[in-house]
């Protein structure tokens, strides 16, 4: 048995002309979370698609519970479960009938009853598909999903579209995986899902791994030191007042952001740069640890005007 | 290998029940052929085939059979199939460890029942209604006919679902592709005429060879061979064309 639930390496795929892997590594340990973060374009299906067995890369090697995804698809497929991004259903058939025969194809799959208990689609178990909500059938993508009692599952960005409710909902339903000792493997591009979920982040940027670790670990390996901001002045926002020279200050609307190595002597700088423009207090003024937005934000360079 | 027919066995109850649960779908593809049967017999059962003394019902029973495997196997089997891809069923099932040939076997199995439901109720009509009745010896022709015709007619349906693009124009394309050729090879009219360059081509089609096979269950004729020959031959070609082109995501 290999500790590592996933193993790749130098992970290269073009479609046609467009490079769109372009070396990408990483090992998934058995029993995390993991997450693929990065902006749209970066790479992050066509890794998954890669790791379920739907593509085989121009080159580098992957290994799955130990096992070649494509050649060894069916014994790989027995042990994980995959909830693709946009995935029909049979029309006509009913929710309980489908679950069934779902479970027909594994070799150790879980009860019935349980798996419709999981995904709370108990009072619909006799309903054709096509009748079901929208958040219905995501959580019967999910319960097909878990139907094989998988060790390892997929998930491409499985909350997009979802409402606030819906999203914590499903957040523990991850959080009950990872307790059960499954691997969870997740594609996201909302960060607070990345920050709330994952056990360690894979930040994915124009076909390469730009960085993992902890969501702690990415934000302070980023360079950025510590965070300090606070509510951007009225006289600031409106041009009477200019932001203070050499703190690096970032004016985003309603809050303003430095990053510093030193917050002692940032604050006294911008303490004395109040008084000195009559600001007064600087409102919600907080000091903090760098956030995963900020280092993504700036591994992925979205942030404009880069104080560092 | 135990398993994967076991595997096929439940998927082809699903897609029976799913099949008759749309009531609709399932009684447009039963009605069509018994009411084109009720309809062409009403207006010449009496008749016979000009210049002979042979019942025209006993050619167009056969042809309303020939008729209803193709609705079945090719219209019905060719569409689902396009719009399973297109709805990304079949993806979700490459997602899972079944394999693919107990999956494809399920769906063949479920059109195997529908088109020989079909062609049962056609000849029970076409023997209560108008009295045409295969003849004993005959019957091997039937059902060699049959089998062949839906072993065929599936065949081109995976071929057609390989190279219908969307859900929408699955239905359209089925049917355009069928209804011109059934109406020449004279499924509903066998003393239609025909062009001699038009007759030679549709004597190479499936949909004429099907319905010469049947309807030498009803009369006495020589077996045609050559008929058969062109079944299996098309047979192999959309079993070719399908293994080529099959895709299982848009």
């Amino acid at each position: 048995m290999t500790q590592h639930a996933i193993e790749v390496s130098d992970l290269t795929m073009s479609y046609g002309a467009v490079r769109v892997l372009r070396g990408v590594s990483f090992t998934v340990t058995a029993g995390e979370v993991f997450c693929l973060l990065g902006p749209n374009g970066a790479g992050k299906t066509t890794t998954l698609e890669i790791l379920e067995g739907f593509r085989r890369p121009d080159a580098g090697s992957v290994r799955v519970l130990g096992l070649d995804p494509v050649a060894q698809a069916c014994r790989v497929r027995e042990r994980t479960g995959i909830v693709l991004q946009e995935c029909g259903f049979p029309r006509q058939a009913k929710v309980g009938e489908l679950i069934e025969l779902w479970r027909g194809y594994f070799p150790r799959a879980r009860p019935l009853a349980e798996l419709l208990s999981v995904v709370e689609l108990e009072p619909v178990a006799g309903r054709q598909v096509r009748h079901l909500s929208g958040g219905q059938r995501r959580r019967l993508d999910f319960a097909l999903a878990l139907a094989g009692d998988p060790d390892l599952i997929f998930l491409d960005e499985p909350t997009t579209g979802f409402d606030p409710e819906a999203r914590r909902r499903l957040w523990s339903a991850v959080e009950n995986l990872r307790g059960l000792g499954k691997t969870v493997v997740l594609t996201t591009h909302y960060l607070d899902e990345a920050e709330r979920l994952a056990d360690r982040i894979a930040i994915l940027r124009d076909g390469v791994v730009s960085m993992t670790g902890t969501s702690g670990e990415v934000a302070v390996r980023s360079g950025l030191g510590t965070r300090v901001s606070f509510r951007t002045p009225t006289r600031v926002r409106g041009g009477a007042v200019a932001p203070p020279p050499g703190v690096g200050l970032q004016v985003h609307g309603t809050e303003s952001v430095c990053h510093t190595a030193n917050a002692a002597a940032t604050i006294r700088t911008l303490l004395a740069w109040a008084a000195e423009h009559a600001l007064g207090d600087l409102e919600n003024l907080s000091v903090s640890a760098p956030s995963l937005e900020d280092a993504y934000l700036r591994l992925t360079g979205a942030a404009e005007g880069d104080a560092a | 290998m135990i398993r994967s027919v076991r595997l096929a066995a439940r998927q082809a109850v699903l897609e029976q029940r799913s099949f008759w649960r749309s009531a609709e779908y399932a009684l447009l593809t039963f009605a069509l052929p018994l009411m084109l049967l009720l309809v062409v017999g009403g207006t010449n059962a009496g008749d016979d085939l000009p210049g002979t003394r042979l019942k025209l019902t006993l050619f167009f029973v056969p042809g309303i059979l020939a008729f209803g495997v193709v609705v079945a196997a090719y219209v019905n089997l060719g569409s689902k199939i396009a719009v399973l891809r297109h709805d990304g069923v079949l993806k979700r099932i490459k997602t899972t460890p079944l394999p693919s040939g107990a999956y494809l076997g399920g769906l063949l199995a479920s059109t195997v029942a529908t088109a020989t439901g079909i062609a049962a109720c056609t000849g029970l009509i076409g023997w209560l209604a108008f009295g045409a009745v295969p003849r004993p010896a005959g019957l091997a022709a039937l059902a060699v006919g049959l089998a062949a015709g839906i072993a065929c007619f599936a065949a081109l349906g995976l071929a057609v679902s390989s190279v219908i693009r969307s859900a929408e124009s699955a239905g359209p394309v089925a049917t355009a592709s069928y209804l011109p050729l059934a109406i020449v090879s004279g499924l509903f009219d066998p003393t239609l005429g025909l062009p001699r360059w038009l007759s030679t081509l549709v004597a190479a089609l499936p949909v004429k060879a099907l319905a010469d096979i049947l309807q030498d269950g009803y009369t006495v004729r020589a077996f045609p061979v050559a008929a058969l020959l062109i079944l299996l031959g098309w047979a192999v070609a959309g079993t070719g064309f399908a293994a080529w082109r099959f895709r299982w995501q848009s």
